[in-house]
């Protein structure tokens, strides 16, 4: 014959006490750490790590480089002659250095020109002349030059009316 | 890119998360679990619960290792927590019995039933490994007998006789407790 097992039941003083035994325990923060760490290492959360991990990086990378473009572009501009020649708000320094890049830009233009033609073209030493004249008038007009251009200008001058020629 | 997760996900959200690789959502799952589960293993430990930071550790392991075949018919908390008394009998048989551990190891719970929490504490720590196993999981955690006939690998007869047995032992350590203290 089977026979249940009795349960001898607490007494009330023992059932309190079980009821107000704490059911938690401080756990070490670190140890969280440890299980993730002994669980990457056996391939758990690497894949899933990796990926973002690489996806992130690549991220960072295109977000670099278009800021990167941005800023060197929009600072290119900023400071190119065409716009530096629009710009009202410039100080004393800056547009002396804009008329030096100016001048510069024409010598090099000059240069330029004739290192890619063999002849000498009429038309090109016009278009340089009197750029050069209307420069060294707008010069001796603000008077920025001590009387430098007018000189230039008179020097100019014959290369718009050709002096005789004398053959030896 | 791995959806953020929501304030409050549920078990079984956060298991799906974690069998996907998430680390985030394993840590949360380990934070909502491990606290009661490391008291339920101390106390199943008694005299050598000292190593329940260790058997805690084995239990996430084992727990996560196996987690793909968590089907969801017991509560994951469940679930978790017989991985962790199949690793603390393992613990206890391997180590053998061992000297109860002084007083003062037992830390007072706060307010004026500390002492006699204490009692009970040492009580149930002097209790032996099975005892105070089916006591720990049928009167402090409200496992059903036949949900520690499962855990144990036992009948469910043997769990009930063996609480049986185990609260008798426990009476009789508390009154003697009592009279040595009057």
């Amino acid at each position: 014959m089977h026979h249940e097992p009795e349960f001898p039941e607490y007494d009330d003083d023992t059932l309190r006490r079980l009821a107000l035994l704490p059911r938690t325990a401080p756990i070490d923060p670190a140890q969280a750490d440890r299980i993730v760490d002994q669980l990457r290492h056996e391939g758990f959360f690497r894949r899933r790590g990796s990926i973002a991990r690489r996806v992130a990086q690549a991220a960072a990378a295109v977000a670099i480089f278009v800021l990167g473009a941005l800023i060197g572009s929009r600072y290119a501009q900023r400071n190119s002659l065409e716009q530096m020649l629009t710009r009202g708000n410039l100080t004393v320094a800056e547009r002396v250095l804009l008329l030096q890049r100016a001048g510069s830009a024409y010598v090099r233009a000059a240069h330029s020109y004739a290192d890619a033609t063999a002849q000498v073209d009429s038309n090109a030493v016009e278009v340089a002349s009197r750029v050069l004249l209307g420069a060294a008038h707008a010069v001796a007009r603000n008077r920025l030059d001590a009387g430098l251009s007018a000189r230039l200008s008179n020097a100019l001058t014959p290369v718009v009316a050709p002096q005789p020629i004398i053959w030896f | 890119m791995t959806p953020i997760l929501p304030l409050d996900p549920s078990d079984d959200v956060l298991i799906r998360r974690v069998l996907a690789g998430d680390e985030d959502a394993f840590r949360r799952l380990y934070d909502r679990h491990s606290p009661r589960l490391k008291m339920t293993l101390r106390r199943m430990l008694g005299p050598r619960r000292e190593d329940a930071d260790d058997l805690l550790q084995d239990t996430w392991l084992a727990g996560c290792r196996a987690l793909h075949r968590f089907r969801g018919e017991a509560k994951f908390s469940t679930w978790l927590t017989s991985i962790g008394v199949r690793a603390a009998l393992s613990h206890l048989s391997h180590r053998g019995e061992q000297a109860t551990e002084p007083l003062a190891e037992y830390e007072a719970p706060t307010g004026p039933e500390g002492g006699s929490m204490i009692d009970l504490e040492r009580a149930l720590a002097a209790l032996p490994d099975h005892q105070r196993v089916v006591v720990v999981l049928h009167d402090i955690e409200g496992f059903t007998h036949e949900e520690i006939g499962e855990q144990l690998g036992v009948a469910t007869g043997t769990s009930k006789a063996t609480l049986s047995r185990a609260r008798h032992a426990l009476r009789l350590s508390l009154n003697e407790g009592a009279s040595h203290a009057s």
